[in-house]
């Protein structure tokens, strides 16, 4: 089966940009300020190639939530930071007179917050605009190195697996830092997803 | 539960016991379930609680995150969590007496840090409820201080007036249990001031509401400029409301702050042509200074500065009445 | 339908091409006679705009290049007759109000039936 064309990747793209703009309006609300958040980018890819294209050379380690969906199509949603990058975003969160040693304390609260914040507006954006339901755990915090990374996207759903990458962009207190959400899913979720897609374009004329 | 097994145990029972609040909410945000736990911290008893709504059941306000991430639950059936780190204390609950009573009555504690989870549930006859989890967050000294003195989100979050920028009510009632406390413990005066803007339903009516609130912008900024010592303390309180501590003040002199704030306002010379006292906006204020005593009842000296208020309304508007 | 509504021109500014489309088909279900021109970018809509004033516009605030909020002042500018409804996933007190100071209409995305009504209302005032 093929993978996304060009404008049923727009149509995500579309999709997941009304999710940020809400989990920034809700991020804006907790902070106090002004939060960017944008979805410049969606892309499929097989599970095996995300070392390359999503997992960058870092020595350090990646930050991520997590949450398990399903409905019309399963898949496991996972938001990535570098840990550092998470470490700054807890910052801005919190206020910026807290050492790094009393951020960490509240590391894993606030992230799993964040995820579930960002998470929850991109499966609400997908419910609303492709008309379905879904269904999802609660976030779950973790911190990997990259290889434990490789290792749970390359097991998650076997052989014939696909990931749904976004590249995002955050923007908190002035201070800007990007991720990744990935949504690991099973080709036949992954065709299940593009057959709703396909319909939302259909009703507009573009399918 | 199967009926083959009949249950040892009910889960009322097991709900009571619980250590961590239950609530459970309809889509209309009516109570259906309440536990023992909640009903404790909160001081509101079950049977007071069960069929209410979530939004009033409590004498205080709920955090509007709060409100909104019920909402989306209700709405999207995705679970949410709200974490200690960033919202602190989503519901009005308190520690358990016990020791803090002890020690001297507060006039009013401070609120449980809290971890708030939130869980959609279909329930048998399809209906989408929402099963609130709460947990007691304040799990060291450490921690609670860290929260307390450097958050400058929560900060911002409980206590900024969004429209003014100056203390909300939430901050200015915190800030004035803790006043009551300490100045009890080491004696001196409170004064309280309570400033309200004269004929500003007109002002709105007549002028619109963007001018109206650009009114009340001009006059916090007046009135903040008065504010002489650190200690200070300037709130909006309500729609055209401020209210105002200061510490150390004789009765005479908490008169003649009242009447520099009402002067300060009076020199603004904003144009109202529906005042029926002058043409421009103008403030009455009502003052009472008292000397405090520990455990004293903070919400009686707010009630005279209150009809003191009242009196300078009575009295003509664009006045000042102090009282001690 | 009001015989003055007919024969109007929409500019449509979006980077989703899906976005646009979405626009375009809500609208033509209600207006089918109106004459709809897109742009991709603030940019791109300013050009159009200077050769051929629209009478109405919807526009999208994140796009590549200038910010949809300032194509739309800048269009105001030169010509303040244009009606302008602001279409974006960005819903944070902040833009909307900058939309409102323009004079323009704020709508939330997603493009609903019901989101296209209010531009619409805003576009022609009220029947």
């Amino acid at each position: 089966m093929s993978i996304l064309n060009e404008i049923e990747r727009d149509a995500l793209t579309e999709i997941f940009n009304v999710g940020a703009g809400r989990a920034a309006q809700s991020l804006s609300e907790i902070v106090g300020d002004e939060v960017r958040l944008s979805v410049p980018s969606v892309e499929v890819l097989r599970s095996g190639a995300i070392d390359e294209q999503v997992l960058p050379r870092t020595r350090g380690r990646f930050a991520t939530v997590s949450q398990n969906f399903d409905g019309p199509f399963d898949a496991e949603a996972v938001l990535l930071f570098t840990e550092d990058r998470a470490l700054s975003i807890v910052r801005d969160m919190m206020g910026s007179q807290m050492s790094l040693d009393e951020l960490a304390e509240f590391e894993r609260e606030a992230m799993c917050e964040l995820g579930n914040i960002i998470l929850n507006a991109c499966l609400s954006a997908m419910a609303d605009m492709l008309e379905i339901t879904l269904n999802s755990s609660l976030p779950q915090y973790l911190v990997s190195s990259p290889d434990d990374i490789s290792a749970r996207l390359a097991s998650a759903q076997g052989d014939e697996s696909y990931v749904l990458v976004l590249h995002i962009d955050l923007v908190i207190e002035k201070h800007q830092t990007d991720g990744h959400l990935i949504f690991l899913l099973s080709s036949s979720s992954l065709h299940a997803l593009v057959e709703h897609v396909q319909r939302y374009l259909g009703k507009i004329g573009l399918g | 539960m199967s009926t083959a097994v009949v249950p040892r145990f009910r889960a009322e029972d097991v709900l009571d016991q619980l250590h961590g609040g239950l609530i459970m909410l309809d889509a209309g945000l009516h109570i259906l379930l309440w536990n023992a736990w909640v009903a404790r911290h909160s001081r509101v008893p079950a049977d007071q609680a069960l069929g209410a709504r979530f939004e009033h059941v409590f004498d205080e306000r709920v955090s509007p995150a709060l409100l909104r991430a019920i909402d989306n639950t209700l709405g999207y059936g995705l679970p949410a969590v709200l974490s200690s780190a960033l919202h602190r204390a989503p519901l009005p609950l308190y520690p358990d007496h016990g020791a803090a009573q002890a020690a001297g009555a507060l006039a009013a504690p401070a609120r449980m840090v809290q971890s708030v989870v939130l869980t959609p549930l279909d329930s048998p006859e399809g209906e989408r409820l929402c099963l609130i989890q709460i947990s007691d967050a304040s799990n060291s000294v450490r921690r609670e201080k860290m929260l307390q003195s450097h958050s400058d989100v929560l900060k911002r979050q409980v206590g900024t007036d969004g429209l003014t920028g100056i203390h909300n009510r939430r901050h200015f009632d915190e800030h004035y249990a803790q006043t009551l406390q300490r100045v009890g413990k080491t004696g001196g005066t409170l004064s309280l001031f309570m400033v309200d803007v004269d004929f500003f339903k007109q002002y709105n009516d007549h002028y619109g509401h963007g001018p109206g609130d650009q009114v009340l912008k001009r006059v916090a900024a007046a009135l903040q400029g008065q504010l002489q010592r650190p200690g200070d303390l300037l709130a909006r309180y309500g729609g055209e409301e401020f209210i105002l501590l200061m510490e150390g003040l004789s009765p005479r002199q908490a008169a003649e702050v009242a009447e520099a704030l009402r002067e300060t306002v009076y020199a603004l010379a904003e144009p109202h042509a529906k005042s029926l006292v002058a043409h421009r906006v103008t403030i009455s204020v009502g003052v009472c200074t008292r000397a405090v005593q520990e455990g004293m009842d903070g919400r009686l000296l707010m009630s005279a500065a209150d009809a003191a208020l009242y009196r300078a309304k009575l009295g003509g508007r664009n006045k000042v009445v102090a009282t001690d | 339908m009001a015989s003055n509504d007919s024969g109007k021109t929409l500019l449509i500014v979006d980077d989703s091409k899906v976005s646009r489309m979405v626009i375009k088909a809500n609208v033509l279900a209600v207006h089918p006679d109106w004459q709809v021109m897109e742009a991709g970018t603030g940019e791109e809509a300013i050009a159009l705009v200077e050769q051929s004033v629209p009478d109405y516009c919807t526009m999208d605030i994140n796009m590549p290049g200038m910010l949809g909020t300032d194509a739309a002042a800048q269009i105001l500018q030169a010509h303040p007759s244009v009606r302008i409804a602001i279409f974006s996933a960005n819903i944070q007190e902040a833009v909307q109000t900058r939309a409102q100071q323009l004079g323009a209409l704020f709508v939330a995305k997603p493009v609903t039936e019901k989101s296209i009504g209010q531009a619409l209302l805003h576009f022609r005032g009220p029947l």
